[in-house]
């Protein structure tokens, strides 16, 4: 019988052989940083302006 | 053993390579939305120094024609697709920012009767979808997709469901085909219905907002009519994007325990999982906005870098758009959409006009 515990392993393994992180944000969430991150600039006067 | 684990490449350089491989196409985003933009400026220019009466196309069309003109002929170089599969980040960067633009209140009174609409909207065209399914003999999964994608946010509203129901990969293909389809469909004829019947921009956007299934289709659609319309029509649909998690829910409830006899076991976090997050973003800068943390230039400065963000949107969608692949869908799907859609326009058209005291007042 397989031992659950050794089971796990392999899995874990090969995820983090491939380079894979176990969780990743999501594309909504970079966006809302992103845009945070741009208010944040204007508000402190790093960006002066933006023309349109 | 842990220790005897092949160390994988060095993260940092994997990140890197892969922000590299969206370079070219974000440039290419740019450069077409930059062309679309030149292009308006530049008739304006020429009817203005030769005091003529040209008409006002908006950057957004000349941009998605662009767009469509090189998917369509040339094709898209595989070097170039990954990036232009980041015109969904940009749409939602630019929804966020968007927020700047929205007083809190606005966003609540307007919100709260897109709300009911939507409400309203999502079970007439859900129980209508699942009809037509039946009438054309479609899977009963791709009734479901289509049905999801059709009453809610388009390609988003679909990945989502096709996870939740364990759909097959054809079945999501099928229904991401033709919703954008429709949704392409929709972009030009939305404004031209609008401006026969005299719509005003509020009861334009909100029409929009619902009407169309997806975002960045309903943003260039609201674009093409005004600013004031796609703000509004922006707002129409994140209140619908909002309860993706809720239906796509129900569904996941209903396939369990149809095919496996089993339920959701935690429907909190399932919401969370769902819930698109930037209706967050949006919802926090605009009660910054609210609460005078801007000064009006710095908002000036916001409106135009959500402008920008959208440019290279409008742009993804053009790109993104090949009708050759779409045909090869099949048309029993298609047509299943279609009529789904012109229900669905006919009906939000009737809500607005009901809801258009309270739009008003």
């Amino acid at each position: 019988m397989s031992n659950p515990t050794n089971s796990t392993k392999p899995a874990e393994s090969v995820q983090r052989a491939n380079g894979k992180p176990g969780w990743r944000l999501s594309l909504d969430v970079w966006a809302v940083a992103l845009a945070l991150a741009l208010s944040f600039l204007v508000w402190s006067g790093v960006i002066k302006r933006i023309p349109w | 053993m842990a220790d005897s684990i092949v160390l994988p490449q060095p993260y940092p350089e994997s990140v890197f390579r892969r922000v590299v491989r969206l370079v070219p196409g974000i440039v290419l985003l740019a450069a077409v939305g930059y062309a679309g933009k030149f292009i308006e400026q530049s008739i304006a220019l020429y009817g203005k120094s030769h005091r003529l009466a040209l008409p006002n196309i908006e950057y957004v069309l000349w941009a998605i024609v662009i767009g469509l003109v090189i998917a369509n002929t040339t094709g898209v170089p595989a070097a170039f697709r990954a990036g232009i599969a980041t015109y969904e980040f940009w749409l939602k960067t630019g929804i966020v920012l968007l927020g700047s633009r929205f007083l809190l209140g606005d966003v609540l009174k307007l919100g709260g009767i897109s709300l009911v609409l939507v409400a309203i909207e999502i079970s007439v065209s859900i129980a209508f979808m699942h009809a037509l399914g039946r009438a054309f003999k479609l899977r009963p999964k791709l009734t479901t997709l289509l049905a999801v994608g059709s009453s809610i946010c388009g390609v988003s509203a679909i990945i989502a469901a096709r996870g939740a129901i364990d759909a097959e990969d054809e079945d999501a293909s099928f229904a991401i085909a033709a919703i954008l389809t429709l949704g392409a469909i929709s972009l030009f004829v939305f404004p031209l219905i609008g401006h026969s019947l005299h719509m005003t921009d509020v009861s334009y956007g909100l029409w929009a907002g619902l009407g169309i299934d997806n975002t960045a289709e309903v943003t260039a659609a609201g674009a093409l009519y005004s600013d004031t319309a796609a703000k509004v029509a922006v707002l129409a649909k994140t209140a619908r994007n909002a309860m993706i998690g809720f239906v796509v829910l129900a569904y996941a409830i209903h396939w369990a325990r149809k095919e496996r006899g089993e339920g959701v076991s935690n429907k909190a976090a399932f919401l969370w999982t769902k819930f698109p997050k930037f209706v967050l973003g949006f919802l926090l800068i605009s009660a910054l906005a609210t609460a005078g943390a801007f000064t009006k230039p710095q908002l000036g400065s916001l409106a135009n870098l959500s402008r920008w963000a959208f440019l290279l949107t409008f742009a993804g969608v053009g790109l993104r758009t090949n009708f050759a692949d779409l045909r090869r869908q099949g048309l029993r799907p298609f047509v299943v959409g279609a009529l789904g859609e012109i229900v669905i326009a006919v009906l939000t058209l009737g809500l607005v006009f009901a809801a258009g005291h309270f739009l008003h007042s």
